[in-house]
């Protein structure tokens, strides 16, 4: 007689899940009742309602990763064949080119900028508007910049920050200061491009963390009020340890965000001035379809790859057992 | 791989051939700027039954990546308009076809040999060129007069003399008029550009005859970069200023910008054009300047080449001149672009140029140098634009930098040559 699998914690003579309703109808069949395969048969309808999904998975992305892979031991200009290298572009990579390192560097800063300041900010806005009058509203708007093209957004904020007759420096002029040159010095850049991202976040992480804080029970904060906990002393031991998952979770996707994000640094500084906001993706865009190095980009997407993996692993465990 | 790319590319052709399909023609202008040229695929039709002529318009950015997308796909165009710098690349990986014999004739009899060589690659010529961009000083003569300059500077010290007598900034340090400009180029052409011609004019070429070695890290070289960061640190200009905003803006005094981009000048400076002046290298009697061109060349995969370099050979001939003794249809979509031609028929059946145009087409014929046909010349020129741009801000030292570059040049030609 074939074995019917239970649950967890399944009474194993009913099949039924404690805490879980189960009504009239018996939630798992008595074996052989509705199955007319031969004893061994394989069993093809999960196969076939997984088909699309698993050819999609297949296609494009077990492929496209494999081949990814495959490249990073060649040196292929699309216009030929690729040819075997062995371990050549992550020895370049590694130990002779000086650039790849400079990247990784600035995509840490951009990345590390985007959790330092953009994950307490909308945690804070968040828990501002939780309470705020209209504060579907205020969402909305802090939601805007997710649903405006990213190169709009650059552009905007290339118009605002030119260092000439942008309005930021303009404005600044009328007061009688000589503001700075945020796009063309290399450190300015570096503040207008996590400035934007920040800003360019904000609204997702804040739609995050007010899901998180509004799933809160009032009765809580009620009790530590009546216990007389101030309102910062709530968020602190009430509201933020309640809400630890989203802030893991929000963290987590910030980080990665920051890591690979370049569709906005392409636009706004291109990686300039003098590299100085250069991130790996973007000068992996770079080798790839401006200098047709796709065994190299490959390479440096791996170790992206790479990187971004392990740093993700451990923040999850660190603010698990953080939780814990 | 190789096989399935090429199964693919087969496949592809045969039947496109089955279908007869047009002779495609893969350039980066607008089907406006294009005009003269697909009146004339109309003639070509006409004079050709049987024939169809369809044009792609191609990005000039994505350029490349498309062309290397559609071979992939095998859905290649017959005829591409190249630039001379992605052309080593183009040939090394066998995707464009020689240029016949009679053919070849026609180019050398008519050129001028400064463009033929754009189109030259280890002494083979790929391709019919198009159209031409040399690099000249352009100054706002009003902005000079008013400092008191009234001549165009033929020296660098004069051209720093007058950059310092036009410069003016506001009550914020913030530079209000500048004397010079470099232009921002993703490309890093608008510095590297004007380096390549004080190179030149120091008589210094950029890469060894053989391109295995470069000169970046020369005498001259160090000389080139450390005399255009002297303008920036010395307050003549800084890189605030744009080149491209600022000139037709009528806040920049001097320039080293290509003939192309007379119309945007035009167009900003309004009536202020006139006071516009196109006038030599500021390098002294012995300047040089630098060229590029584009060329038509022909798919090594396509399955009508003999068709394809027909239709190049007629848009660039006088055979397809609208009236009689007039340019050819490249010639006279050149001229309408205010391009330049290196056409030497063109030129003759053409109007004088006028006198922005005419001191580009001077040089051309006398004094200009074309931009080195070398391998990932575009990842080259990258490289060269962010050192000298790093140099200019006075972020390196002219000679370490211009010796670590050529290292990393020669790191890239090491793998090619």
């Amino acid at each position: 007689m074939r074995k019917v699998a239970t649950a967890p914690g399944a009474d194993a003579a009913s099949g039924a899940v404690p805490g879980v309703a189960t009504g009239a109808v018996p939630r798992v069949a008595r074996p052989g009742a509705m199955d007319d395969r031969a004893p061994g048969a394989p069993r093809l309808a999960p196969w076939l309602f997984l088909a699309p999904l698993l050819v999609f998975a297949a296609v494009f992305l077990v492929l496209p990763l494999g081949f990814s892979i495959y490249l990073t031991f060649t040196r292929w200009n699309p216009l030929g064949s690729p040819s075997w290298v062995g371990l050549k572009q992550y020895e370049y990579l590694l130990t002779r080119d000086p650039v790849f390192w400079d990247t990784l560097g600035h995509t840490f800063i951009v990345a590390g900028g985007l959790v330092l300041f953009g994950v307490p900010l909308s945690l804070a806005l968040a828990a501002v508007f939780s309470r705020a009058k209209g504060r579907r509203v205020w969402r909305a708007i802090f939601y805007l910049p997710q649903v405006t093209n990213i190169v709009a957004i650059a552009y905007i904020w290339q118009f605002l920050l030119d260092d000439r007759y942008g309005l930021v420096n303009r404005g600044l002029g009328l007061l009688g200061y000589a503001g700075p040159d945020w796009l063309t010095d290399g450190t300015w850049a570096m503040v207008s491009v996590i400035v934007v991202m920040v800003w360019y976040e904000l609204g997702k992480n804040m739609l995050v963390f007010s899901a998180a804080i509004d799933g809160i029970d009032p009765q809580v904060i009620e009790a530590a009020t009546l216990d007389g906990a101030s309102g910062p002393r709530v968020f602190a031991s009430i509201t933020v340890p309640l809400i630890r998952p989203a802030v893991v979770f929000v963290t987590v996707t910030s980080f990665i965000t920051g890591m690979g994000w370049f569709a906005l640094i392409l636009a706004m500084t291109n990686g300039g001035p003098r590299g100085a906001t250069d991130v790996t993706a973007l000068y992996m865009y770079r080798m790839a379809f401006e200098d047709l190095r796709m065994g190299r980009a490959s390479a440096a997407a791996m170790i992206l790859f790479a990187i971004i993996a392990v740093i993700a692993v451990l923040q999850f465990r660190l603010l698990r057992e953080r939780a814990a | 791989m190789q096989r399935l790319l090429t199964a693919v590319a087969t496949l592809a052709a045969t039947t496109a051939a089955a279908q007869d399909a047009p002779i495609t023609v893969a350039m980066h202008y607008t089907e406006e700027q294009a005009a003269p040229l697909l009146a004339c695929f109309d003639a070509y039709e006409e004079a050709n039954p049987g024939t169809t002529i369809e044009y792609q318009q191609l990005s000039y950015r994505d350029y490349l990546q498309t062309v290397l997308t559609s071979r992939i796909a095998g859905q290649a165009p017959d005829i591409y308009n190249v630039y001379s710098i992605w052309a080593a690349q183009m040939v090394d990986n066998d995707v464009l076809a020689p240029v016949p014999d009679d053919l070849g004739s026609f180019v050398t009899d008519t050129y001028a040999g400064g463009t033929v060589g754009a189109a030259t690659i280890d002494g083979t010529l790929w391709g019919v060129p198009t159209e031409v961009s040399t690099y000249m000083l352009v100054s706002n003569m009003a902005l000079l007069r008013e400092a008191g300059i009234e001549e165009p500077p033929t020296t660098w010290d004069e051209l720093r003399a007058a950059a310092e007598a036009v410069t003016t900034r506001n009550d914020q340090g913030r530079i209000k008029t500048a004397g010079f400009a470099f232009a921002e180029s993703s490309s890093g052409a608008g510095v590297t550009h004007p380096f390549y011609t004080l190179m030149f004019s120091k008589g210094q070429d950029v890469y060894a005859e053989d391109y295995a070695t470069a000169n970046l890290g020369s005498e001259a070289a160090v000389e080139a970069a450390s005399q255009l960061a002297g303008l920036v640190q010395d307050g003549l200009t800084d890189r605030t200023v744009d080149a491209y905003d600022d000139f037709p803006a009528g806040g920049v005094g001097m320039m080293i910008m290509a003939n192309w981009y007379e119309s945007a000048i035009r167009d900003g400076l309004g009536d202020g054009f006139e006071d516009v002046v196109v006038s030599q290298i500021p390098t002294g009697e012995d300047w040089r300047t630098m060229q590029y061109a584009f060329f038509m060349g022909v798919d090594s995969g396509s399955d009508r080449q003999e068709a394809a370099w027909d239709v190049v050979r007629f848009v660039n001939s006088t055979d397809s001149a609208a009236a009689d003794g007039g340019p050819s249809c490249v010639g006279q979509m050149m001229a309408d672009l205010g391009a330049l031609t290196a056409n030497a028929d063109d030129n003759a059946a053409l109007e004088e140029p006028d006198a922005f145009t005419k001191p580009f087409q001077d040089a051309l014929a006398e004094r200009a140098i074309s931009q080195p046909n070398v391998l990932q010349a575009s990842e080259i020129e990258g490289l060269i634009g962010q050192t000298l741009d790093t140099v200019i801000a006075g972020e390196a030292e002219p000679g370490p930098a211009m010796e670590d570059l050529n290292t990393r040049v020669e790191d890239i030609l090491f793998e090619f040559y």
